[in-house]
Protein backbone atom coordinates (compact mmCIF):
# COMPACT_ATOMS: atom_id res chain seq x y z
CA UNK A 1 0.00 0.00 0.00
CA UNK A 2 2.22 2.73 0.93
CA UNK A 3 5.83 3.28 1.56
CA UNK A 4 6.44 3.20 5.00
CA UNK A 5 9.45 4.77 6.74
CA UNK A 6 11.96 2.36 8.01
CA UNK A 7 11.31 3.30 11.67
CA UNK A 8 7.41 3.47 11.37
CA UNK A 9 6.05 2.75 14.68
CA UNK A 10 3.13 0.52 13.94
CA UNK A 11 2.78 -2.72 15.74
CA UNK A 12 5.49 -4.43 18.89
CA UNK A 13 6.70 -7.52 18.38
CA UNK A 14 8.25 -9.80 21.01
CA UNK A 15 10.94 -12.25 20.46
CA UNK A 16 10.32 -14.71 23.07
CA UNK A 17 14.05 -16.83 23.23
CA UNK A 18 15.66 -13.46 24.07
CA UNK A 19 13.10 -12.63 26.87
CA UNK A 20 14.07 -13.43 30.53
CA UNK A 21 11.17 -11.99 32.26
CA UNK A 22 13.26 -9.13 33.96
CA UNK A 23 9.96 -7.55 33.53
CA UNK A 24 11.57 -4.27 32.92
CA UNK A 25 9.42 -3.23 30.07
CA UNK A 26 6.04 -4.20 31.98
CA UNK A 27 7.64 -1.73 34.75
CA UNK A 28 8.48 1.18 32.89
CA UNK A 29 5.44 1.14 30.57
CA UNK A 30 3.65 4.78 31.52
CA UNK A 31 0.39 2.86 30.34
CA UNK A 32 0.74 0.05 32.40
CA UNK A 33 -0.09 -2.12 29.34
CA UNK A 34 2.47 -4.65 29.36
CA UNK A 35 1.16 -8.22 31.53
CA UNK A 36 4.17 -10.44 31.92
CA UNK A 37 3.49 -13.58 34.28
CA UNK A 38 6.31 -15.89 34.76
CA UNK A 39 7.57 -18.98 36.77
CA UNK A 40 11.04 -20.23 37.25
CA UNK A 41 12.40 -23.67 36.39
CA UNK A 42 15.32 -25.52 37.32
CA UNK A 43 17.53 -26.70 34.63
CA UNK A 44 20.67 -28.91 33.67
CA UNK A 45 23.11 -27.78 31.24
CA UNK A 46 23.69 -30.42 28.82
CA UNK A 47 27.28 -31.13 29.19
CA UNK A 48 26.99 -31.35 33.02
CA UNK A 49 27.56 -28.70 35.59
CA UNK A 50 25.56 -26.93 38.73
CA UNK A 51 21.47 -27.30 37.94
CA UNK A 52 20.32 -23.25 37.09
CA UNK A 53 17.36 -21.20 37.36
CA UNK A 54 15.61 -19.64 34.48
CA UNK A 55 12.66 -17.88 34.41
CA UNK A 56 9.96 -19.20 31.95
CA UNK A 57 7.70 -16.87 30.48
CA UNK A 58 3.86 -17.82 31.06
CA UNK A 59 2.63 -15.39 29.63
CA UNK A 60 3.66 -11.56 27.68
CA UNK A 61 0.72 -9.88 26.49
CA UNK A 62 0.36 -6.30 24.95
CA UNK A 63 -2.72 -4.38 25.34
CA UNK A 64 -2.44 -2.03 22.05
CA UNK A 65 -5.70 -0.36 22.96
CA UNK A 66 -4.26 1.23 25.62
CA UNK A 67 -1.02 1.55 23.88
CA UNK A 68 0.60 5.18 23.00
CA UNK A 69 3.42 3.65 21.00
CA UNK A 70 6.17 5.89 23.18
CA UNK A 71 8.51 2.73 22.47
CA UNK A 72 9.87 2.99 25.85
CA UNK A 73 9.35 -0.65 25.96
CA UNK A 74 11.91 -1.81 23.24
CA UNK A 75 14.47 1.04 23.95
CA UNK A 76 14.63 -0.24 28.11
CA UNK A 77 14.53 -4.07 27.13
CA UNK A 78 18.65 -5.05 27.77
CA UNK A 79 17.93 -8.32 25.74
CA UNK A 80 16.36 -6.65 22.36
CA UNK A 81 13.24 -8.76 22.73
CA UNK A 82 10.85 -6.06 21.51
CA UNK A 83 10.84 -4.80 18.05
CA UNK A 84 9.19 -2.51 15.98
CA UNK A 85 6.94 -3.56 13.14
CA UNK A 86 5.02 -0.86 10.58
CA UNK A 87 2.32 -2.84 10.39
CA UNK A 88 -0.80 -0.89 11.37
CA UNK A 89 -3.86 -3.10 9.66
CA UNK A 90 -4.86 -4.81 12.94
CA UNK A 91 -8.39 -3.02 13.62
CA UNK A 92 -10.63 -5.32 15.73
CA UNK A 93 -14.54 -5.49 16.12
CA UNK A 94 -13.75 -5.88 20.29
CA UNK A 95 -11.40 -4.04 22.73
CA UNK A 96 -10.35 -7.18 23.59
CA UNK A 97 -9.00 -8.43 20.40
CA UNK A 98 -6.47 -5.85 20.99
CA UNK A 99 -4.25 -7.38 23.64
CA UNK A 100 -1.98 -9.54 21.60
CA UNK A 101 -0.59 -12.13 23.49
CA UNK A 102 2.63 -13.99 22.90
CA UNK A 103 1.59 -16.08 19.70
CA UNK A 104 0.12 -12.74 17.89
CA UNK A 105 3.47 -11.10 19.26
CA UNK A 106 5.61 -13.59 17.60
CA UNK A 107 4.12 -13.41 14.16
CA UNK A 108 4.52 -9.27 14.11
CA UNK A 109 8.26 -10.65 13.71
CA UNK A 110 7.88 -11.69 10.29
CA UNK A 111 7.04 -7.47 9.24
CA UNK A 112 9.90 -6.74 11.30
CA UNK A 113 12.50 -4.84 9.06
CA UNK A 114 16.23 -5.02 9.25
CA UNK A 115 17.78 -2.61 11.15
CA UNK A 116 18.89 0.42 9.62
CA UNK A 117 22.66 0.82 7.87
CA UNK A 118 25.18 2.65 9.70
CA UNK A 119 25.76 6.32 8.92
CA UNK A 120 28.95 6.47 6.38
CA UNK A 121 29.65 10.02 7.41
CA UNK A 122 29.20 8.93 10.91
CA UNK A 123 31.49 8.21 13.59
CA UNK A 124 33.44 3.84 13.43
CA UNK A 125 31.66 2.15 16.32
CA UNK A 126 34.34 1.47 18.73
CA UNK A 127 33.94 -2.65 18.27
CA UNK A 128 34.53 -2.20 14.52
CA UNK A 129 37.71 0.17 15.18
CA UNK A 130 39.00 -2.38 17.48
CA UNK A 131 38.60 -4.82 14.62
CA UNK A 132 40.19 -3.59 11.86
CA UNK A 133 43.32 -2.25 14.08
CA UNK A 134 43.92 -6.13 15.06
CA UNK A 135 43.55 -7.31 11.91
CA UNK A 136 46.24 -4.87 10.52
CA UNK A 137 48.11 -4.03 13.36
CA UNK A 138 50.91 -1.23 12.95
CA UNK B 1 15.53 45.91 28.84
CA UNK B 2 17.99 43.69 30.61
CA UNK B 3 16.89 41.53 33.05
CA UNK B 4 18.67 43.45 36.26
CA UNK B 5 17.34 46.79 34.89
CA UNK B 6 13.83 45.46 34.92
CA UNK B 7 13.82 43.81 38.20
CA UNK B 8 15.51 46.77 39.75
CA UNK B 9 12.70 49.09 38.18
CA UNK B 10 9.99 47.02 39.39
CA UNK B 11 11.23 46.60 42.65
CA UNK B 12 11.25 50.29 42.97
CA UNK B 13 7.40 50.18 41.51
CA UNK B 14 6.08 47.52 43.79
CA UNK B 15 6.27 47.53 47.43
CA UNK B 16 7.61 44.69 49.20
CA UNK B 17 9.03 42.75 45.88
CA UNK B 18 11.46 40.49 45.91
CA UNK B 19 13.70 39.72 42.85
CA UNK B 20 14.69 36.43 41.73
CA UNK B 21 16.22 36.26 38.30
CA UNK B 22 16.78 32.40 36.95
CA UNK B 23 17.36 31.12 33.86
CA UNK B 24 17.52 34.58 32.48
CA UNK B 25 13.37 35.36 33.73
CA UNK B 26 12.59 37.42 36.45
CA UNK B 27 10.51 36.17 39.24
CA UNK B 28 8.92 38.88 41.73
CA UNK B 29 7.52 37.61 44.61
CA UNK B 30 4.56 40.05 46.19
CA UNK B 31 3.22 39.87 49.40
CA UNK B 32 -0.32 38.63 48.72
CA UNK B 33 -1.99 42.26 50.13
CA UNK B 34 0.05 44.32 47.40
CA UNK B 35 -1.30 41.72 44.29
CA UNK B 36 -3.61 43.88 42.41
CA UNK B 37 -1.45 47.44 43.18
CA UNK B 38 2.09 45.06 41.91
CA UNK B 39 -0.28 43.71 38.45
CA UNK B 40 -1.24 47.69 37.95
CA UNK B 41 2.17 48.89 38.31
CA UNK B 42 3.67 46.70 36.48
CA UNK B 43 1.23 47.68 33.57
CA UNK B 44 1.02 50.85 33.97
CA UNK B 45 4.54 52.40 34.44
CA UNK B 46 5.53 53.11 30.82
CA UNK B 47 8.98 51.85 31.67
CA UNK B 48 8.10 48.29 32.32
CA UNK B 49 4.64 48.64 30.41
CA UNK B 50 4.10 44.95 31.36
CA UNK B 51 0.53 44.77 29.83
CA UNK B 52 0.44 41.84 27.87
CA UNK B 53 -1.16 39.44 30.27
CA UNK B 54 0.04 35.66 29.16
CA UNK B 55 -1.42 33.26 32.00
CA UNK B 56 -2.32 33.49 35.62
CA UNK B 57 -2.04 29.49 37.43
CA UNK B 58 -1.18 28.25 40.91
CA UNK B 59 1.22 25.78 42.63
CA UNK B 60 0.46 23.64 45.50
CA UNK B 61 3.22 23.81 48.03
CA UNK B 62 1.97 21.69 50.58
CA UNK B 63 2.44 23.30 53.88
CA UNK B 64 3.42 26.31 53.08
CA UNK B 65 0.27 27.05 51.02
CA UNK B 66 -0.44 28.20 47.29
CA UNK B 67 1.88 30.17 45.04
CA UNK B 68 -0.38 31.98 42.62
CA UNK B 69 1.64 33.46 39.61
CA UNK B 70 0.88 35.60 36.82
CA UNK B 71 2.48 35.82 33.71
CA UNK B 72 2.96 38.93 31.87
CA UNK B 73 4.99 40.47 28.69
CA UNK B 74 5.38 43.92 27.39
CA UNK B 75 5.01 43.94 23.50
CA UNK B 76 6.83 47.62 23.31
CA UNK B 77 9.86 46.33 25.72
CA UNK B 78 9.90 42.63 24.80
CA UNK B 79 10.47 41.52 28.01
CA UNK B 80 8.60 39.17 30.16
CA UNK B 81 8.19 38.54 34.26
CA UNK B 82 5.95 36.19 36.36
CA UNK B 83 4.45 37.69 39.38
CA UNK B 84 3.97 35.33 42.38
CA UNK B 85 2.19 35.52 45.76
CA UNK B 86 1.65 33.31 48.41
CA UNK B 87 -1.63 32.45 49.43
CA UNK B 88 -2.25 29.99 52.79
CA UNK B 89 -3.82 26.64 52.25
CA UNK B 90 -5.96 27.71 55.14
CA UNK B 91 -7.28 30.23 54.19
CA UNK B 92 -6.62 30.49 50.31
CA UNK B 93 -8.05 33.53 48.74
CA UNK B 94 -6.61 36.45 46.93
CA UNK B 95 -8.07 39.84 44.80
CA UNK B 96 -8.92 39.10 41.84
CA UNK B 97 -7.01 40.62 38.84
CA UNK B 98 -10.20 41.25 36.11
CA UNK B 99 -10.38 44.63 36.83
CA UNK B 100 -6.38 44.71 35.44
CA UNK B 101 -6.62 41.95 33.05
CA UNK B 102 -9.69 41.57 31.71
CA UNK B 103 -7.86 38.48 30.39
CA UNK B 104 -7.37 36.88 33.63
CA UNK B 105 -11.28 35.84 33.87
CA UNK B 106 -11.20 32.28 32.67
CA UNK B 107 -7.67 31.85 34.36
CA UNK B 108 -8.88 32.67 37.84
CA UNK B 109 -12.01 30.47 37.53
CA UNK B 110 -9.63 27.41 36.19
CA UNK B 111 -7.25 28.17 39.06
CA UNK B 112 -10.19 28.06 41.46
CA UNK B 113 -11.81 24.96 41.15
CA UNK B 114 -8.33 22.98 40.16
CA UNK B 115 -6.75 24.51 42.94
CA UNK B 116 -9.91 25.48 45.79
CA UNK B 117 -8.53 29.11 45.98
CA UNK B 118 -11.42 32.36 45.59
CA UNK B 119 -10.50 35.15 43.40
CA UNK B 120 -12.18 37.70 45.65
CA UNK B 121 -14.19 40.23 43.48
CA UNK B 122 -14.33 38.39 40.33
CA UNK B 123 -17.58 38.68 38.21
CA UNK B 124 -18.13 34.75 38.15
CA UNK B 125 -16.10 32.56 39.42
CA UNK B 126 -18.36 29.18 38.15
CA UNK B 127 -16.10 26.19 36.78
CA UNK B 128 -14.56 26.09 33.58
CA UNK B 129 -13.73 22.95 32.67
CA UNK B 130 -14.38 20.17 35.11
CA UNK B 131 -17.57 18.45 34.67
CA UNK B 132 -20.59 19.68 36.76
CA UNK B 133 -20.84 17.60 40.14
CA UNK B 134 -17.26 17.10 40.30
CA UNK B 135 -15.90 16.84 43.73
CA UNK B 136 -12.89 18.18 44.49
CA UNK B 137 -9.84 20.06 43.19
CA UNK B 138 -7.78 18.27 41.16
CA UNK B 139 -4.74 19.65 40.76
CA UNK B 140 -3.89 19.54 44.54
CA UNK B 141 -1.34 17.54 45.29
CA UNK B 142 -2.79 15.33 47.95
CA UNK B 143 -6.27 14.68 45.26
CA UNK B 144 -5.43 10.79 44.47
CA UNK B 145 -5.22 9.55 40.93
CA UNK B 146 -7.49 7.03 41.95
CA UNK B 147 -7.41 5.02 38.61
CA UNK B 148 -3.58 4.63 39.26
CA UNK B 149 -4.36 3.10 42.74
CA UNK B 150 -7.46 0.95 41.90
CA UNK B 151 -5.81 -0.25 38.82
CA UNK B 152 -3.52 -3.54 39.72
CA UNK B 153 0.25 -2.55 38.55
CA UNK B 154 1.58 -5.31 35.85
CA UNK B 155 5.13 -4.24 37.31
CA UNK B 156 4.85 -5.75 40.88
CA UNK B 157 5.04 -8.89 39.96
CA UNK B 158 8.50 -10.35 40.40
CA UNK B 159 10.69 -11.64 37.23
CA UNK B 160 10.07 -15.52 37.70
CA UNK B 161 6.86 -15.19 40.00
CA UNK B 162 8.85 -14.68 43.07
CA UNK B 163 7.31 -13.08 46.26
CA UNK B 164 7.85 -9.21 45.88
CA UNK B 165 11.02 -8.35 48.21
CA UNK B 166 10.20 -4.74 48.46
CA UNK B 167 7.14 -3.19 48.09
CA UNK B 168 7.21 -1.89 44.80
CA UNK B 169 5.69 1.43 43.99
CA UNK B 170 4.55 1.87 40.31
CA UNK B 171 5.54 6.12 39.76
CA UNK B 172 3.92 9.17 40.61
CA UNK B 173 2.20 6.73 42.86
CA UNK B 174 3.51 7.84 46.75
CA UNK B 175 4.10 5.83 49.64
CA UNK B 176 1.02 7.29 51.87
CA UNK B 177 -1.91 6.44 49.19
CA UNK B 178 -3.83 3.69 50.72
CA UNK B 179 -3.93 0.43 48.54
CA UNK B 180 -8.26 -0.09 48.51
CA UNK C 1 -28.49 16.01 10.03
CA UNK C 2 -31.50 17.16 12.67
CA UNK C 3 -29.71 19.85 14.63
CA UNK C 4 -26.24 20.23 13.21
CA UNK C 5 -26.72 21.70 10.19
CA UNK C 6 -23.20 22.15 9.68
CA UNK C 7 -21.79 18.73 9.84
CA UNK C 8 -20.89 17.46 7.08
CA UNK C 9 -20.54 14.22 6.09
CA UNK C 10 -17.61 12.47 4.20
CA UNK C 11 -18.24 9.88 1.57
CA UNK C 12 -15.15 7.12 1.76
CA UNK C 13 -14.75 4.34 -0.42
CA UNK C 14 -14.84 1.05 1.26
CA UNK C 15 -14.82 -2.06 -0.48
CA UNK C 16 -17.93 -2.59 -2.54
CA UNK C 17 -19.61 -0.36 -0.10
CA UNK C 18 -19.47 3.86 0.09
CA UNK C 19 -19.81 5.05 3.16
CA UNK C 20 -20.84 8.25 4.35
CA UNK C 21 -18.50 9.48 7.30
CA UNK C 22 -19.26 11.95 10.35
CA UNK C 23 -15.96 12.95 12.07
CA UNK C 24 -16.49 13.54 15.37
CA UNK C 25 -12.81 15.54 16.05
CA UNK C 26 -12.56 15.41 19.52
CA UNK C 27 -8.33 16.02 19.63
CA UNK C 28 -5.40 15.51 17.72
CA UNK C 29 -6.79 11.95 16.76
CA UNK C 30 -8.55 14.36 14.17
CA UNK C 31 -5.42 15.55 12.14
CA UNK C 32 -5.23 12.06 10.96
CA UNK C 33 -8.94 11.61 9.96
CA UNK C 34 -8.63 14.62 7.80
CA UNK C 35 -5.40 13.17 6.31
CA UNK C 36 -7.12 10.08 5.75
CA UNK C 37 -10.03 11.59 3.77
CA UNK C 38 -7.65 13.49 1.52
CA UNK C 39 -5.70 10.54 0.29
CA UNK C 40 -8.88 8.64 0.22
CA UNK C 41 -9.88 11.41 -2.25
CA UNK C 42 -12.71 11.73 -0.44
CA UNK C 43 -15.83 14.04 -1.09
CA UNK C 44 -17.36 16.39 1.84
CA UNK C 45 -21.10 16.37 1.27
CA UNK C 46 -23.87 18.44 3.13
CA UNK C 47 -26.71 17.73 4.40
CA UNK C 48 -26.46 13.83 3.80
CA UNK C 49 -27.24 11.90 6.92
CA UNK C 50 -23.71 9.69 8.09
CA UNK C 51 -23.80 5.91 7.99
CA UNK C 52 -20.72 5.94 10.34
CA UNK C 53 -20.01 8.24 13.46
CA UNK C 54 -15.86 8.09 13.41
CA UNK C 55 -15.19 8.86 17.27
CA UNK C 56 -11.28 10.11 16.72
CA UNK C 57 -9.60 12.01 20.23
CA UNK C 58 -9.86 11.85 23.99
CA UNK C 59 -13.49 11.60 25.13
CA UNK C 60 -13.44 13.90 28.16
CA UNK C 61 -15.99 13.99 31.26
CA UNK C 62 -17.53 17.29 30.10
CA UNK C 63 -17.73 16.44 26.63
CA UNK C 64 -19.37 13.29 26.96
CA UNK C 65 -23.20 13.99 27.18
CA UNK C 66 -22.54 15.89 24.03
CA UNK C 67 -21.63 12.94 22.09
CA UNK C 68 -24.07 10.69 23.34
CA UNK C 69 -26.39 13.45 22.00
CA UNK C 70 -24.88 13.21 18.52
CA UNK C 71 -24.88 9.53 18.50
CA UNK C 72 -28.54 9.23 19.29
CA UNK C 73 -29.99 11.67 17.27
CA UNK C 74 -28.30 9.87 13.78
CA UNK C 75 -30.54 8.06 11.96
CA UNK C 76 -30.53 4.32 11.22
CA UNK C 77 -28.69 2.19 10.63
CA UNK C 78 -25.78 3.64 11.89
CA UNK C 79 -21.97 2.44 12.90
CA UNK C 80 -20.13 3.53 15.37
CA UNK C 81 -15.63 3.64 14.57
CA UNK C 82 -13.76 4.28 17.50
CA UNK C 83 -10.31 5.91 16.32
CA UNK C 84 -7.09 5.93 18.54
CA UNK C 85 -6.13 4.89 21.93
CA UNK C 86 -7.99 7.64 23.56
CA UNK C 87 -11.49 6.96 21.80
CA UNK C 88 -10.87 2.55 22.73
CA UNK C 89 -10.20 2.88 26.42
CA UNK C 90 -8.92 6.37 27.44
CA UNK C 91 -5.56 5.99 26.11
CA UNK C 92 -2.09 7.31 27.79
CA UNK C 93 -4.97 9.57 29.78
CA UNK C 94 -7.01 6.54 31.17
CA UNK C 95 -5.67 7.61 34.80
CA UNK C 96 -7.16 11.21 34.41
CA UNK C 97 -9.67 12.84 36.91
CA UNK C 98 -12.00 13.43 34.01
CA UNK C 99 -11.55 11.14 30.88
CA UNK C 100 -14.19 8.72 30.23
CA UNK C 101 -12.35 5.73 29.59
CA UNK C 102 -13.32 4.84 26.11
CA UNK C 103 -15.99 5.97 23.85
CA UNK C 104 -17.81 2.77 24.23
CA UNK C 105 -18.75 3.67 27.88
CA UNK C 106 -21.53 5.92 25.99
CA UNK C 107 -22.40 4.60 23.33
CA UNK C 108 -22.26 0.52 21.53
CA UNK C 109 -18.42 0.46 19.38
CA UNK C 110 -18.17 -1.38 16.02
CA UNK C 111 -14.64 -1.21 15.14
CA UNK C 112 -11.70 -0.25 17.11
CA UNK C 113 -8.81 1.48 15.71
CA UNK C 114 -5.88 1.34 17.69
CA UNK C 115 -2.84 3.82 17.87
CA UNK C 116 -1.72 6.79 19.08
CA UNK C 117 -2.74 8.70 16.36
CA UNK C 118 -3.39 5.71 14.11
CA UNK C 119 -2.05 6.17 10.59
CA UNK C 120 -4.64 7.62 8.40
CA UNK C 121 -4.45 4.42 6.21
CA UNK C 122 -5.26 2.57 9.48
CA UNK C 123 -8.41 4.68 9.31
CA UNK C 124 -9.35 3.17 5.66
CA UNK C 125 -8.28 -0.06 6.31
CA UNK C 126 -10.90 0.59 9.98
CA UNK C 127 -13.72 1.36 7.29
CA UNK C 128 -12.65 -2.17 5.23
CA UNK C 129 -12.96 -3.58 8.75
CA UNK C 130 -16.38 -2.31 9.03
CA UNK C 131 -17.45 -2.96 5.60
CA UNK C 132 -16.76 -6.40 5.84
CA UNK C 133 -17.91 -7.31 9.28
CA UNK C 134 -21.53 -5.59 7.65
CA UNK C 135 -20.67 -7.68 4.76
CA UNK C 136 -20.54 -10.96 6.63
CA UNK C 137 -23.82 -10.26 8.56
CA UNK C 138 -22.30 -9.39 11.72
CA UNK C 139 -23.07 -6.00 11.61
CA UNK C 140 -26.53 -4.44 10.56
CA UNK C 141 -27.26 -2.36 7.19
Amino acid sequence: MTDLPPRSRGVIALLEENCTSCMLCARECPDWCIFIDSHKETVEPPGGGRSRQVNVLDRFAIDFALCMYCGICVEVCPFDALFWSPEYAYAAGDVAELTHERDQLREWLGSVPPPPELDPTGPVPAEVDRARSQRAPG
Amino acid sequence: MPVSSLADRLVALVDGGTPRVEFGRLTLDVPAAGWVAAATAARDDPGTDLSCFDWLSAVDELDSGFDVVLSVYSATHRHRALLRTRVPRSAPRLDSLVPVFAGADWHERETHEMFGIEFTGHPGLAPLLLPPGFEGHPLRKDFVLAARVAKEWPGEKEPGGDRPRRRARPLGVPEDWEQP
Amino acid sequence: MGHYPQCVATRFPAGRFTLWVLDVGLACCAVEVVAASLRASAEPVEGRPADVLVVAGTLTDTMAPAIARLYAELPEPKHVISFGACADCGGPYWDSYCVTKGVDQLIPVDVYVPGCPPRPEALLDGLQTLASRIDAGVLAG
